[in-house]
């Protein structure tokens, strides 16, 4: 648990490994981080949403009607965007497929 | 596989029920590379087993709250492998190197792979090694269509044995060898009626050089591998087909270096999404900024931590990922990671 803001640090998600080097080769965490929240973000911004980085340690949702959920990795960030929304993100639904093409 | 860690490798056997699990298990203990293994058994058979370490564990499956089955903790699985390494810790039984798990033929493999993944002592002691799944050629249509835990335990699986081909009719033991491969094309297959017991094919993760027979180390992911017609087939592969006709498998290969975080994100929208129909995920990764390959393995909503490979297994050095679903679209599949790679790309030429 982190003693400054009373978060449990939960273990590392299989999505948070480094691996490779991301953005220009740089390979920090921090880095890896905002590198995250930036493609997270591309998706999230079809559905009025946006993700954001909370104290190096976890992720911040914030939805259409300005509710918020702070989430440990990105993987829970899809199944609590799909509670704010009341509805699946579907990375197969060619609506936003075609968004990202165009995007 | 890079290796160089202290964890303890654990096998999971799996298979139909009277598929030979118990068999292939008798024979692959006589192997030397087996002599410290410790084996853990859902039921005792009628086929004895004398070896040094074999305990019972009682199935019970606690479902976590997100309320996934494959996403479940088996209590009796952690249970079990906890007692062991405490008793191995403390000196009572012999130091075992490797566990070997055997399930029932009903076994979902998910949770197995769950607890072995997740529950946070167990995983800092093991490692999962190969899944492997025996398929009894004689009978492998029926459980194939009747159980759905069948197919799972066939995508699920690293390594394939046919078994009883000796009984089988003319054609038949190639119908489901063709099945097998249509449905798991990352899985290797092995022979145990007409081949010898080969320890090291059916534990090592990846081995390094193919070996004589071609046919055994084919590592089927070129080009597309969907559903087809069915046109000039032999009836009984057709025949086998209708019943795992919602399942398909599908290879890509991917030319450009890819960035492992849009792939991780595509990778768990996906999931979150279709979990439940994404059977097997499994492919070697060329990713933006290493010079090695990354191997990523899932299972369900299950993936493993991807792990660095020391070097590529052959010189193409593309990104092969195999796909097992059910009834999901292919080729929007497809459109979908490519899309979600290429703004990668262009996410960073603006960064």
């Amino acid at each position: 648990m982190c003693g400054l803001c009373g978060v449990f640090l939960g273990e590392a998600h299989w999505t948070d490994a480094i691996v490779g080097a991301a953005g220009h080769g740089v390979r920090t965490r921090r880095h890896d981080r905002l590198h995250r929240v930036a493609l997270a973000n591309r998706i999230l911004k079809q559905y009025g949403m946006k993700l954001s980085d909370w104290q190096g340690s976890a992720y911040l949702l914030a939805g259409q009607t300005g509710q918020t959920a702070i989430v440990s990795s990105v993987a829970a960030v899809w199944s609590q965007a799909d509670r704010l929304r009341k509805q699946s993100i579907d990375p197969l639904d060619e609506r936003l497929i075609e968004f990202l093409e165009q995007s | 596989m890079t290796s160089g860690n202290n964890l303890t490798p654990v096998n999971v056997l799996t298979g139909f029920l009277g598929s030979g699990k118990t068999t292939l298990l008798q024979r692959l203990l006589r192997s030397p590379r087996m002599g410290r293994t410790a084996v853990l058994i859902n039921e005792f058979g009628e086929i004895g087993l004398d070896h040094l370490l074999v305990q019972q564990v009682d199935e019970s499956v606690v479902l976590l709250q997100s309320g996934c089955i494959c996403c479940s903790i088996r209590d009796d699985l952690k249970s079990a492998l906890r007692g062991l390494l405490s008793r191995r810790e403390r000196g009572e039984i012999p130091a075992f190197d490797r566990i070997v798990i055997e399930t029932t033929g009903l076994a979902d493999p998910g949770p197995i792979l769950y607890t072995l993944l997740s529950e946070p002592v167990i995983r800092h002691h093991f490692e999962l090694g190969n899944v492997i799944t025996t398929v009894d050629v004689m009978n492998a249509r029926l459980h194939l269509s009747r159980n759905r835990e069948g197919i799972k335990q066939v995508a699920a699986a690293d390594r394939l044995v046919l078994t009883k081909s000796d009984l089988a009719e003319p054609g038949q033991t190639e119908a489901v060898r063709e099945e097998l491969v249509r449905l798991n094309p990352a899985a290797r297959l092995w022979d145990a009626t007409h081949e010898p017991v080969d320890a090291d094919f059916l534990l090592d993760v990846m081995p390094s050089a193919p070996a004589a027979s071609p046919a055994r180390y084919r590592l089927a992911i070129e080009g597309s591998r969907t559903r087809g017609d069915g046109a000039g087939e032999p009836d009984a592969a057709n025949a086998l087909r209708q019943h795992t006709e919602a399942v398909s498998s599908m290879s890509l290969i991917l030319d450009r270096p890819m960035d492992w975080t849009a792939f991780g994100i595509w990778l768990s929208l996906l999931l979150n999404r279709h979990g439940d129909d994404v059977l097997r995920v499994k492919g070697i990764l060329c990713v933006e900024g290493s010079d090695t390959p990354v191997f990523i393995n899932g299972v369900q909503h299950i993936v493993h931590p991807p792990q660095h490979l020391e070097r590529w297994p052959t010189p193409d050095r593309r990104s092969r990922i195999v796909f097992i679903t059910r009834g999901i679209d292919q080729g929007r599949l497809r459109r979908s990671l490519e899309v979600f790679c290429r703004l990668q790309v262009a996410e960073l030429a603006v960064a």
